[in-house]
């Protein structure tokens, strides 16, 4: 980190100094980003150093094991694979379901280090990806920025970008997953396309499209691109800054960049289909408009056209926009989807989708999150902002909107601050060049004192040697700023800027460098103790069943059964089907009875739980219970009925005073049975700081299979149907008398009729005793 | 002696026989009268003795639904007109809908129409939506939680069918009022724009753009969305005198907000009064020359502005989150 933030300083100044040597501020331009590469790769490894190069988390693990199917297998398997471990019994279309970008991307780089006879496993190109793309991060965004305003800012915004919290945090090594690539493709293709609308060559253009190509491949996040660039130009022709150079790069970027991002099958014909891609459709016709009108325009400059251009324009903004609503009610273009309709009216998921609502990243964003993630950056980019606009041309028009849109977002949802975090980036990098550019300018009058223990490098003693003979010892600073404010504004700036760099790595070690999967708790003596319990049970899994036996489990926990466990789930991380999911959390919701009748519809010869109490891990099923309640209420109102497990006050507990309902359920149960551990009094849970209220049960349906060391994970076997309801023989009394004791012994059997009925007596072999399934055995 | 007590038998009967006839008739009376009532306004207006005799007396094969409240602006309970506005809702509804029938009914009793219902039933808040069954007496589930469910129409209705399997399609009266707020404002904005037209330059006035862009900026990133979704009290009152900042980093005050909102503002100022001191961005050195000690005055207003108020920010921040190490200037 230190790198970063002492390479901050000199490149503000170098432009002053060095702006007749250009091989010099390249040679500063070249290592200012290797160095925050170099920062932005360390930041990211503390999870690997503490743990071990792992896979995190959920998501990753499907990305995981699709890579590694498509390495094994090759691209068109992959395309065509169907699922059958996942979903049962639907199965899943991986290939029709995926952003297959990330997976493509790292199989190159495994194909083409392999191709160098270089044997490197593909979980270490998984894991170590999204570090490596964090420096590309770092350059498009310095592209990105230079392109806006300078060089200086351009560094400034690539050395923030690289070492941010609100970037690092989804892409730290181990994290495996789409974001960790889009943010680069999303960084460049802005890029490129501020490139192509300056110069308005179709070589940009094109450009422009194959990036916007990969970030289709790469992220659904693409829907922010496809409706900023038309936003951008739609803004550009309200404000009259309609050109040559606009209308050849967005048709141009347009036409390609729907062709080719209908290539990919996950997205297929949804471009055209579909409202949120309508806006870059109507622009486009928008444009048409608006350039034969300029053509007309340029035929005849004299007379009223000014008018007419004004007036034509806007009709045929309305006509466009009329033509889609229509085209919408006609059903010819899909509505907006819930998760897109939520960004806008921010109550709809919560009443509606309740399977949205239930992700902790789709709340909103309080603002110590905000300053959690980017901390200086938060309250220092407006100033970008304003100078942008108060300086505007083209491509400050785009990255204000850019701004503004996504700041946004990022309010509505925490999980878009990824989408903020670069511009943030863009514009704090431009208002710290703006200030220390100043600043810093009037070195030739009166060299800062501060300079030489701020600044390390190497030019910094050249740039003395040619300053001093200009120097101008007092008179300079009577008019200027003057040697103290200047020195204390540097100063400060530098305690800044280092809380900042001291921020992102406190934020990133602390917060988003824990692979989720092994977790680590510390003693009172600060011993760190792992907790593998996960690996452990999943690991049970593959050795333990049989090759096809399916796992219920809630869909958090899908991905990794299926990566680490190998085995088949019924729900996962990819919730597309919320019947499904609704009927696991029915089961889950229901008591035992009623829960085994949907298990043996669904063909469960395991149920996982992850139990918590004994540690005190908060993440665990019963806290999420309450979900898997609402989402089996919105599907069966009949059967499920949120208020029947709270307790009459309208509490969520576990302890005594819970109700009936909550007491019974299958998800209860399977985390108390047998709980005997937490300290005392034994069967203490330390999550919830309550004493369960049912203990000392039995189960009848179910039967513990396995629990790991500590109680994190629970797996049960479900009984198949002749197993449960068996009074217990001793093997002595395995034969069979000749009088009735059998159905004497079946008095919770099927009723008096047995005794009528005669059977057959075989010699040695114990009678088939049929049970019935009993409501509640306790 | 003997004719008497047969004449009291007999007297007897009759009676039992006829208040046999009325109890009988009491139902089919009492649900005609209700659907009267229901037809001329949809929530029945209770006092003590309707609510006895329609909701509290026997012979019922229908629910009821009574809203207890108290409407009076004497009392100021703000919350209550909200409750019965959605409970219109939901009564209408109903009213009109497809699946109107004689099992189901909406009341109200205000507290000063019917404060003895109140003691009666042992109701010290206002506002109540409580069920009373068709048989038996109402459980504690019988009356609505506002706290969990909310207080929106669609939340009474999930309530209702929940306790009597009645389902009951929202429909809301289309809320012009938005449309109407938002012709409004484009009829202004619009007509503002034609009253001006021959002098539009306030349109590319860039400082007017600028300060809305960055006031956008701050609204967003103190976290006013989330204030609008969760809807949060403007601040905490306790014993110990009030708290503006919310104890955890998962929740936070309006206030709060707007605390924030100013000291990010005040950074952002002082940055901004910084880079004019030093020159701007236009970069005008004839100008920069003068002036020098009204800039470098200038300069360090910016510059404390910057220090002390992040350094309060970083403090705030610090008090939110557990075990935060780092702060400047202040603990």
């Amino acid at each position: 980190m230190p790198a970063t933030a002492v390479a901050k300083p000199e490149n503000g100044r170098n432009k002053g100094i060095f702006h007749n040597t250009a091989g010099f501020s390249t040679l500063i331009t070249v290592t200012v980003l290797s160095l925050a590469w170099l920062a932005g790769f360390a930041s990211r490894l503390f999870a690997v150093i503490r743990f071990e190069s792992i896979i995190h988390e959920f998501d990753p693990w499907f990305n995981y094991r699709s890579t590694a199917y498509m390495v094994q297998h090759g691209f068109y398997n992959f395309l065509n694979w169907f699922d059958e471990r996942a979903w049962y019994p639907l199965g899943r279309i991986v290939g029709g379901t995926v952003y297959p970008g990330l997976m493509i991307t790292s199989g190159t780089i495994h194909w083409i280090l392999h191709a160098l006879n270089i044997p490197i496993h593909i979980r270490d190109i998984c894991v170590f990806l999204a570090p490596v793309f964090s420096g590309l991060t770092a350059i498009a965004t310095y592209l990105l920025t230079s392109e806006i305003w300078s060089r200086g800012a351009g560094l400034f915004a690539a050395c923030f970008i690289a070492i941010v919290p609100g970037y690092s945090s989804r892409s730290v090594a181990g994290s495996y997953d789409n974001e960790g690539i889009a943010i680069f493709a999303l960084q460049f293709t802005y890029y490129l396309w501020l490139k192509s609308v300056k110069s308005g060559s179709i070589f940009w253009s094109i450009c422009t499209a194959l990036s916007y190509f990969y970030m289709v491949s790469a992220w659904g996040g693409y829907v922010f691109i496809i409706n900023l660039i038309p936003l951008h130009v739609f803004v550009l022709l309200v404000m009259g800054r309609f050109s040559q150079r606009l209308f050849v790069s967005y048709t141009v970027f347009y036409i390609i960049g729907l062709l080719l991002s209908m290539q990919i099958p996950f997205v297929g014909f949804q471009p055209i289909r579909t409202s949120e891609h309508m806006a870059a459709s109507g622009v486009f016709a928008l444009l048409m408009a608006v350039g034969a009108l300029k053509y007309l325009h340029s035929l005849n400059p004299k007379g009223q056209w000014k008018q007419l251009l004004i007036v034509g324009g806007f009709l045929a903004a309305v006509a466009v926009f009329l033509v889609v609503v229509l085209l919408t009610y006609m059903g010819v273009i899909a509505p907006w989807s819930g998760r897109f309709y939520s960004l806008w009216d921010t109550a709809y998921a919560k009443i509606h989708i309740p399977i949205i609502a239930s992700v902790s990243e789709h709340q909103p964003t309080t603002w110590s999150s905000f300053f959690f993630d980017l901390h200086v950056l938060v309250c220092t980019f407006p100033v970008g902002l304003w100078y942008c606009i108060k300086n505007i041309n083209d491509e400050r028009v785009f990255v204000a909107l850019y701004a503004l849109s996504a700041v946004y977002f990022a309010g509505v949802m925490v999980r878009l601050m990824l989408t903020l975090t670069p511009v943030v980036c863009v514009l704090a990098g431009i208002a710290f060049s703006i200030l220390l550019d100043l600043v810093l300018r009037e070195d030739e009058m009166c060299p800062p004192p501060v300079e030489s223990e701020e600044s390390k490098s190497l030019y910094d003693k050249a740039g003395k040697l040619k300053k001093r003979p200009h120097e101008t010892p007092n008179g300079a600073s009577e008019a200027g700023l003057g040697m103290n404010v200047r020195s204390g504004t540097l100063i400060a700036f530098m305690i800044l800027l280092m809380l900042f760099s001291v921020h992102c790595t406190w934020a990133t070690s602390n917060a988003y460098s824990s692979p989720s999967i092994v977790l680590a708790s510390y003693g009172n003596d600060g011993s760190r103790r792992i907790l593998d319990d996960f690996r452990e049970a999943y690991g049970w899994l593959s050795q333990n069943t049989a090759e096809d036996a399916r796992i219920m489990s809630w869909w958090d926990y899908g991905y990794q059964i299926a990566g680490m466990g190998n085995r088949t789930t019924l729900v996962d991380n990819n919730t597309w089907n919320n019947s499904h999911i609704a009927l696991v959390g029915k089961a889950m919701a229901s008591n035992e009875s009623a829960a085994y009748s949907i298990m043996t519809a669904l063909d469960v010869d395991y149920v996982l739980v992850i139990f918590g109490g004994a540690i005190g891990y908060s993440g665990d099923d019963i806290n999420k219970f309450i979900w898997m309640v609402r989402i089996a209420e919105g599907e069966h109102p009949k059967d499920i009925h949120e208020a029947d497990y709270f307790t009459e006050r309208g509490e969520y507990r576990v302890d005594s005073e819970a109700s009936k309902t909550m007491l019974n359920c299958l998800m209860y149960k399977l985390s108390y049975y047998r709980y005997d551990s937490g300290g005392s009094p034994p069967g203490y849970d330390r999550t919830r700081g309550a004493l369960p209220g049912n203990r000392g049960f039995k189960l009848t349906y179910l039967e513990e299979a396995y629990t790991t060391e500590h109680w994190l994970v629970r797996i049960y076997r479900v009984k198949k149907p002749d197993e449960f309801n068996r009074p217990r023989l001793p093997v002595a009394k395995r034969t069979i008398s000749t009088t009735n004791s059998v159905s004497k012994k079946l008095a919770i059997g099927p009723g008096t009729t047995t005794s009528k009925r005669r059977k057959g007596l075989l010699k040695n072999k114990p009678t088939v005793v049929k049970g019935k399934k009993v409501a509640r055995l306790e | 002696m003997k004719y008497k007590a047969l004449l009291c038998l007999v007297v007897i009967l009759t009676f039992y026989q006829g208040a046999a006839q009325t109890r009988a008739k009491g139902l089919e009376e009492k649900l005609q009268q209700l659907a009267d009532m229901t037809a001329k306004k949809s929530i029945i207006p209770l006092n003590f003795n309707k609510f006895k005799e329609y909701v509290k007396s026997p012979p019922r094969d229908y629910s009821f639904i009574v809203m207890f409240t108290a409407m009076a602006p004497a009392r100021r309970c703000a919350i209550c007109q909200h409750v019965y506005d959605e409970y219109m809702i939901v009564a209408n509804s109903f009213r009109f809908s497809q699946a109107y029938n004689n099992k189901l009914f909406f009341g109200m009793v205000d507290f000063d129409e019917g404060s003895d219902i109140f003691q009666m039933l042992r109701l010290n808040t206002a506002p109540v939506i409580m069920h009373f069954p068709a048989k038996g007496k109402p459980k504690p589930a019988d009356s609505m939680d506002f706290e969990r469910a909310g207080i929106h129409a669609e939340a009474i209705a999930k309530w209702i069918q929940d306790r009597t399997d009645v389902q009951i399609r929202i429909f809301r009266p289309p809320n012009y009022s938005g449309a109407v707020a938002f012709a409004t404002l484009f009829l202004l904005v619009a007509g503002f724009l034609y009253l001006r037209r021959n002098n539009l330059e306030f349109l590319y006035n860039k400082q007017m753009w600028a300060v809305a862009a960055v006031f956008f900026c701050f609204a967003m990133v103190s976290g006013q969305m989330w204030n609008q979704i969760r809807g949060p009290p403007f601040f905490h009152r306790t014993k110990n005198g009030p708290v503006y900042i919310n104890g955890g980093s998962h929740g936070q005050f309006v206030l709060e907000s707007y605390i924030v909102a100013i000291l990010n503002g005040a950074v952002v100022v002082g940055m901004i009064l910084m880079i004019e001191a030093a020159g701007g961005v236009k970069g005008d050195p004839a100008r920069a020359q003068a002036e020098g000690k009204r800039r470098r005055f200038q300069s360090v207003v910016g510059l404390v502005l910057v220090c002390v108020f992040f350094s309060l920010l970083l403090s705030v921040f610090r008090a939110k989150t557990q075990g935060y190490p780092y702060s400047f200037l202040f603990k």
